[in-house]
């Protein structure tokens, strides 16, 4: 076994070119990053990043993307992981699920239109799943989707979607079949956002401020009688669960992740940084036997990513592995939240520019991770899949989605 | 980036599979356990002749040096069969600290001995006021004509009853150093503990008189106390290979008990509460094992961290067992403790080794001591 990717003196070379490269073209944000002023910052980098076949380095250059060697892709994702930062670096759910799906499942038509102006970052797209009939049972979705000549026209309501900057387009699932077989009654769309009946309303949420999972900003978005054109429908109609299997398949943790245990270096940091009777806390024992525990939670954590990562790079069949780091990366953001609370004391629920030692880490973290309890399928659901997967109590154990070894591009 | 096993690691790991069926089935050991010493002489011909007993031992000594990891998968396999023997003992821990303490003269001594399974060794250091830091030992060797005379008692040693010489490490005027001594030595005096143990015992030495050559590195100097700490730190992941193997077992049999098992008209794996068991369970068993091969592979690429992974390991395999082990019963209720079934083989194993080469809170100091300064790597 090997855990470590293996640098090539090519890739090498390849990095000192990439990493010069986003010295110079990573924007200095001030204040909340979030901001309307700096997302329009971050969305300017994605657009170069596009141009260049950097935003999504593995995805094929005949459709947009960078056709890269994963290798390379490897060593752009840890050049941007160092400015704190993931590819696409802006909130694009749809541009990242539905990319992979689309690619599996869409016409060499459809990849043609669709998918160059995702994978260069011209454009942005919410996924929108959640629906106020449809959480967990998302093929229970009552969005409705009825062919009309040339076109489909959508109705329904989605919730808990988005972000607050806005999107160009909407990758949503709707029933094309009300009266149909459950599965069997299902399509995805992708909907250009400004066509005229779709409303948005935003919810306020407990979430850390930024767009994305921990996000405090999401939306309602009402469909009401929108006409979308029949060649926005990817996938066949009434083939939607199939498509779902491979968006939902990525969404919940297949593709994995490579990375730096972050989380424990930040933590340890603050514990170095805050006193206790005139001592840094980190030479506290119990301080010390707390950060133990955070140390074996994001490690164990970092591990399941990191062998996702490896299986679906290297086309592994999967199983129960994605639900499984998708659950387990859950339940740790509980456990670590607590020990943060345990070592870093109050401090850890402000964020006060005069206490926040964090500035703006800690406080955002304990709220994000309640609020990541739920995206991608609550936890619950996760343990669901991961029992079908191993088949408890089945003869034949349910087969994991095909993601065609894409990963998130 | 590679996690999968080598073509010769599917093979060394069909091999004990195999063996496992043919020879050794659960209900086998269920009956070997209640022989008075534990295990078969066919195991430890088997062991001895395919080579699991040196497989860590370099050639020059008689072993096969394979790779940490090779090691691993054997004695994974060996413990998803609850293969009972003092393999781990005689097989990974003794030949690793001889190897490191010992001098050219007594490698050349006892290593192929070892590797041949002509000789059983164990390794004893924790005592009544127990614990497996290398400094907690309080059994004294003073020097007394040409050696040395040992007093004292160990406590919670894995395999004496079986073995036919101790590494007992002991406190000289010159801090702990470890002592071949043979178990029919006079005053050396085994004892097989009863209790839901897999094989400890009680090892008391009065007045044990051994020559100075038995020390451990004596002549050059290199039996220290920190290189004791540093062998016994490279035994500890091959241990947790063990423990993974045996939840992986529990793991397999719950699955297959929730499909069989039928209650209220249909399987109890349909149940979400078993579900979620079964959930609980495999985490643990990829939490033990992705940190243990993490550890095995720094091991073998002489990575740096190594000392964090290997304590990282056996907290989580230690723990993970037991907790595997556990959702196991919940899964399995009456028939689980049915010692016929075989689970309680595990059960047990999971106890014994959850103390062996130190508990999950022992291994949880080492980390609040060491990581403070552990320099984490830049990525993966």
């Amino acid at each position: 076994m090997d855990f470590e990717v293996a640098y090539s003196p090519e890739q090498e070379q390849f990095r000192a070119e990439v990493r010069a490269w986003l010295a110079e073209h990573v924007p200095q944000v001030e204040g909340d990053r979030d901001s309307d002023e700096n997302y329009e910052k971050y969305r300017q980098l994605g657009r170069e990043l596009g141009a260049k076949g950097w935003l999504r380095p593995a995805a094929p250059v005949e459709y947009g993307g960078g056709g890269l060697p994963v290798d390379h892709a490897i060593v752009i994702a840890e050049e941007v992981d160092r400015y704190d930062l993931r590819l696409p670096p802006y909130y694009d759910s749809g541009g990242t699920l539905g990319g992979a799906s689309i690619l599996v499942w869409g016409t060499e038509e459809q990849k043609r239109r669709m998918l160059p102006p995702i994978f260069r970052g011209e454009v942005v797209t919410w996924q929108l799943l959640t629906g106020p009939e449809a959480g967990s049972d998302l093929a229970g979705t009552t969005t409705d989707a009825r062919r009309d000549g040339d076109e489909y026209v959508l109705n329904g309501e989605k919730v808990f979607v988005g972000g607050s900057h806005g999107a160009d387009f909407l990758w949503t699932i709707a029933r094309t079949d009300a009266t149909g077989e459950r599965h069997r009654n299902l399509s995805w769309f992708l909907i250009p956002a400004d066509l005229p009946g779709i409303q948005y309303r935003r919810m306020e949420l407990l979430g850390d401020g930024n767009e994305g999972i921990g996000s405090g900003y999401k939306n309602t978005i009402y469909f009401d009688n929108v006409r979308v054109p029949a060649a926005q429908l990817v996938g066949g109609e009434n083939n939607g669960w199939q498509v779902a299997s491979t968006h939902l398949e990525l969404e919940h943790g297949a593709g994995g992740r490579i990375g730096s245990n972050r989380l424990f270096r930040m933590t340890r940091e603050w514990a170095r940084q805050l006193k206790r009777e005139g001592r840094p806390l980190i030479e506290h024992p119990d301080v010390q036997e707390r950060l133990v525990d955070v140390f074996v939670q994001t490690e164990v954590t970092r591990l399941l990513n990191l062998r996702n990562y490896w299986m679906n790079q290297s086309h592994q069949r999967m199983s129960y592995e994605g639900p499984q780091a998708s659950y387990y990366g859950k339940m740790a953001g509980l456990e670590v939240s607590q020990a943060m609370m345990d070592i870093i004391g109050p401090y850890a629920l402000t964020t006060d520019e005069e206490w926040d030692v964090s500035r703006g880490l800690v406080e955002p973290y304990l709220k994000s991770a309640i609020v990541a309890l739920h995206p991608g399928g609550t936890a619950d659901i996760q343990k669901v899949i991961i029992a079908r997967r191993i088949g408890v109590g089945r003869d034949i154990a349910e087969r994991a989605g095909d993601t065609g070894g894409q990963a998130a591009f | 980036m590679d996690l999968s096993l080598t073509e010769t690691q599917e093979l060394l790991k069909r091999g004990v599979e195999e063996f496992i069926e043919r020879e050794t089935p659960l209900s086998s050991v269920v009956s070997l356990q209640q022989s008075e010493r534990g295990y078969s002489d066919a195991i430890w011909r088997t062991a001895a002749e395919v080579g699991w007993l040196g497989m860590l031992t370099p050639e020059a000594y008689g072993g096969s040096g394979s790779s940490f990891m090779d090691a691993a998968v054997v004695f994974q396999a060996l413990g998803a069969g609850a293969i009972p023997g003092p393999l781990l003992s005689s097989g990974v821990i003794a030949p690793l600290v001889i190897e490191a303490l010992g001098t050219e003269a007594q490698r050349e001594q006892y290593l192929p001995a070892l590797a041949r399974g002509e000789l059983v060794a164990t390794f004893a250091l924790t005592e009544p006021e127990w614990g497996w830091g290398v400094d907690r030992v309080q059994l004294r060797a003073e020097a007394s004509g040409d050696g040395y005379r040992l007093n004292g008692t160990k406590l919670f040693v894995y395999d004496a009853h079986a073995a036919d010489v101790l590494l007992v490490a002991a406190r000289t005027s010159e801090g702990v150093r470890v002592f071949v001594v043979p178990a029919t030595a006079a005053g050396v005096e085994v004892r097989r503990l009863e209790g839901l143990f897999s094989a400890e015992c009680q090892v008391r030495l009065t007045g044990v008189q051994v020559p100075a050559s038995a020390m451990l590195g004596r002549t050059d100097g290199g039996g220290t106390a920190a290189a004791l700490e540093a062998a016994l730190l490279r035994a500890t992941p091959i241990l947790c290979a063990y423990q993974v193997g045996g939840a992986q077992t529990a793991f397999e049999l719950s699955v297959d008990y929730s499909r069989r098992r039928r209650q209220f008209g249909q399987p109890i794996g349909r149940f979400q509460h078993v579900q979620n068991h079964i959930v609980q369970l495999v985490n643990h068993l990829d939490g033990a094992r992705w940190t243990t091969y993490e550890a095995l592979w720094k091991l073998d690429a002489g990575k740096p961290g190594v000392e964090v992974s290997a304590h990282l390991a056996k907290v989580c395999a230690s723990e993970g067992f037991v907790h595997a082990v556990n959702y196991a019963h919940e899964v399995h209720a009456g028939v689980g403790v049915m010692h016929e079934y075989g689970l309680t083989l595990f059960t047990r194993l999971s106890r014994s080794l959850y103390f062996a080469l130190g508990d999950p809170k022992w291994h949880r100091q080492r980390l609040a001591a060491l990581l403070p300064d552990h320099e984490l790597s830049e990525v993966a």
